[in-house]
């Protein structure tokens, strides 16, 4: 992991090259700076000062560094490390002002001396913290989640986020190194990822696949299923529309009224998956549906046979819904938190606010794959804050059969 | 001319021989002559005298022989001394020598913070209004914060990348406002940059001109005192309206020292205005004949 450290230079330092001497040495040895803060001597006998964050690919290179950059003056700069400040929340629901925001990086807070990770990096959380004494931890906590005299950490002090390289740049991630491009080998790409999915496998993390209905109207549900069956999907996130479409291409033979087999609209094909639903409902859930032999084939059925978590998570434009969709927003949120311990690659299939969402529960070191027609989905995951999400622009369908001749 | 230059600290070398090895000159086998050293020594003293200059000297002391080395004593500016602190505690014994000496004599003492290590006039040679210090072998590069402080001067650092010249005196010598004798080897590119930028007639050596310890000499006025003269150097001087005197201290370079290392000037008082840098006289000898000479190693002849 990269390593970083503040440093400080101060003297005549600019007529001298000293400064240009410092910059070209710590880019010399293959490591970046970024100045934090330069004061200029405004005559020739004024001093300037510099302070620059340098990073360093490791420890081991970073100590090299400095110790070089130590004989032209430069003084690491020893911060006084003082332990993270907590306030209790005075309500539920509420954190106390001036709460620290989390990050997806891997987190660090300093309590009774002692750096402790925390347990579950997540973006826009606050940081509670638990225990006492040994069993003192500390772990992020959304904001609807909090409960009145819980302790939360307040402002940045003793609290410390570090850098990741981040994916595409070197170690096993290093193909796809372009963020996202239309124009990459797909056949390359997609056996690279179902390498992923078997390394994560051997290495006992889970898999998690987000799916958009497209993914049904591509015709690749039945691939998926094939994934589900054989033990490749370990959880799975979508909507009320993804596995209605499942059901009903199941059910039906078509999928948002279209046949899945012919491509062409069914007469009074629109009402198909309404209909779906009303049976489902009339079943109970899913599982019933399945147990019952209304649904005996699909992605929801596969689920449901190899005992798959899923979480459907509702939205204001829902039909129905199905009785398993959560229509409860943040609990629909922590249904999903509660699946992400273990989980090692994620893949988010042409669903964009479901892969948004599920990118904004990611700690940054879960492998996040996402694979959409539209680019612009890609670079809303990114903008978002999940930087290690990598995108594949291409069609959901034949993605999905490729991965399946891939892994099954 | 310079205006300093007239007026130098120097010790008897009673005391004086190679008992330790602290750079790459020093052999503990090579014995020196002690008697040779004292003539040697008292050539360099009646030369300086006949130049104009007054010689003040320091107590020699049993068990310290580098004591004989009075550039290393500390920074002079004034009426301010700035002690020296020793990387090798093979001299530090000499600083309180060095402080007491000065105290006596009426000098405002000042010291380097305990951690860095500075050698004095030997690593610090002023031109025009600024001070040249080397740094790497024997000084550190934090000392340039706390010495630009305490004489209130613009400290230029230069880093000095070859061990057989690990003081900056014994690659840098100021002629007068605008000359130089200077010997890049002893620098690194960013150093040499700087002495270009700086010094608007430099008197460039050539490297084995520069291990003659030629640069290690003293100027009073126009006479130049040189443990050594290479020809061409010589006549580089002469040319320039100066007088060449060689006083051979070959016994004391077998402990790495020329004639400047066996002086401090007492006269010098730092911050002077910069010389111009425009209308510099082409040395013949040394440029390629394309425009200014570069000091950076692989872009000169040398």
């Amino acid at each position: 992991m990269a390593a970083t450290a503040l440093v400080e230079l101060e003297g005549h330092i600019v007529d001298s090259l000293m400064l240009a001497k410092v910059l070209d040495i710590i880019l010399d040895v293959g490591a970046d700076y970024v100045v934090e803060e330069f004061r200029l001597g405004k005559t020739q006998q004024d001093m300037s000062f510099v302070r620059v964050q340098v990073t360093a690919k490791n420890d081991h290179a970073l100590d090299a560094l400095l110790e070089e950059l130590q004989v032209h003056g430069v003084n690491r700069l020893v911060l006084v490390e003082t332990d993270a400040v907590t306030l209790p929340a005075s309500q539920d629901g509420v954190f106390p002002s001036g709460f620290c925001v989390t990050t997806n990086l891997v987190t660090e807070v300093r309590l009774g001396g002692v750096w402790r990770s925390v347990s579950n990096p997540e973006m826009d959380c606050g940081l509670r913290v638990v225990g006492e004494g040994e069993g003192l931890r500390v772990d992020t906590v959304p904001m609807h989640r909090v409960m009145k005299g819980e302790q939360i950490v307040v402002g940045n002090t003793g609290v410390r986020v570090s850098s990741v390289i981040l994916p595409g740049r070197g170690g096993h991630f290093a193909f796809m190194n372009s963020e996202v491009s239309p124009e990459k080998p797909k056949g390359l790409l997609v056996r690279r990822v179902a390498e992923r999915i078997r390394f994560a496998r051997e290495n006992g993390q889970k898999i998690l696949v987000v799916a958009g209905p497209s993914v049904v109207h591509t015709g690749a549900a039945p691939e998926l299923a094939r994934l589900v069956g054989e033990g490749w999907v370990d959880v799975l996130f979508a909507g009320n529309g993804f596995a209605t479409h499942d059901m009903e291409a199941n059910v039906m033979g078509t999928s948002l009224g279209v046949s899945v087999m012919q491509g062409t609209p069914i007469e009074g094909g629109h009402s198909n998956h309404l209909r779906v639903i009303n049976e489902i409902r009339r079943c109970g859930s899913i599982m019933a549906a399945v147990e019952n032999g209304y649904v005996n084939g699909g992605v929801m059925y596969e689920c449901v046979q190899k005992a798959v978590p899923f979480v459907l998570a509702g939205s204001i434009r829902d039909d129905g819904p199905l009785p398993d969709v959560v229509t409860d927003m943040p609990e629909a949120v922590d249904r999903m938190r509660g699946h992400l311990e273990g989980v090692g690659v994620a893949l988010m299939l042409a669903s964009t606010l479901h892969a948004i969402a599920t990118g904004n529960l990611l700690p940054v070191w879960v492998e996040t794959y996402c694979v959409d027609i539209n680019q612009s989905v890609v670079t809303k995951l990114s903008d978002r804050g999940s930087h290690q999400a990598l995108g594949i622009v291409t069609d959901v369908g034949l993605f999905v059969r490729e991965l399946a001749a891939c892994l099954c | 001319m310079l205006d300093w230059g007239y007026k130098y600290l120097m010790c008897p070398p009673q005391h004086f021989g190679v008992l330790y090895e602290i750079n790459p000159w020093m052999h503990h086998e090579v014995q020196v002559d002690t008697e040779k050293a004292q003539a040697q020594w008292q050539f360099l003293v009646d030369t300086l005298q006949a130049a104009g200059a007054s010689i003040v000297l320091q107590e020699p002391a049993p068990g310290w022989p580098d004591l004989v080395f009075t550039a290393n004593a500390g920074i002079v500016s004034g009426d301010l001394f700035v002690a020296s602190r020793f990387r090798h505690p093979e001299r530090q014994g000499e600083t309180p020598l060095d402080i007491a000496w000065f105290r006596a004599h009426g000098y405002r003492i000042e010291m380097l913070p305990e951690d860095i290590g500075h050698e004095g006039a030997g690593d610090a040679l002023p031109f025009g209004d600024v001070l040249l210090s080397g740094y790497r072998f024997r000084s550190d590069m934090q000392a340039h914060t706390a010495i630009s402080h305490l004489v209130k001067t613009a400290v230029r650092p230069i880093e000095l990348v070859d061990d057989r010249l690990y003081h900056l005196d014994l690659s840098f010598c100021p002629l007068d406002e605008r000359r130089a004798i200077m010997a890049p080897l002893a620098w690194d590119v960013y150093g040499c940059k700087v002495m270009e930028q700086l010094v608007p007639e430099p008197l460039v050596l050539e490297a084995y001109e520069a291990l003659t310890f030629c640069a290690n000499s003293v100027v009073v006025g126009k006479l130049v005192v040189m443990p050594s003269c290479p020809p061409r150097v010589g006549r580089r001087l002469e040319s320039w309206g100066f007088s060449v005197v060689v006083c051979p201290v070959d016994e004391f370079l077998k402990a790495g020292g020329g004639c400047r290392c066996l002086t401090l000037a007492l006269d010098v008082t730092l911050g002077r205005k910069a010389p111009e840098k425009e209308n510099v006289s082409t040395d013949s000898d040394l440029s390629t004949g394309e425009g200014e000479v570069s000091l950076i190693q692989g872009e000169s002849d040398g």
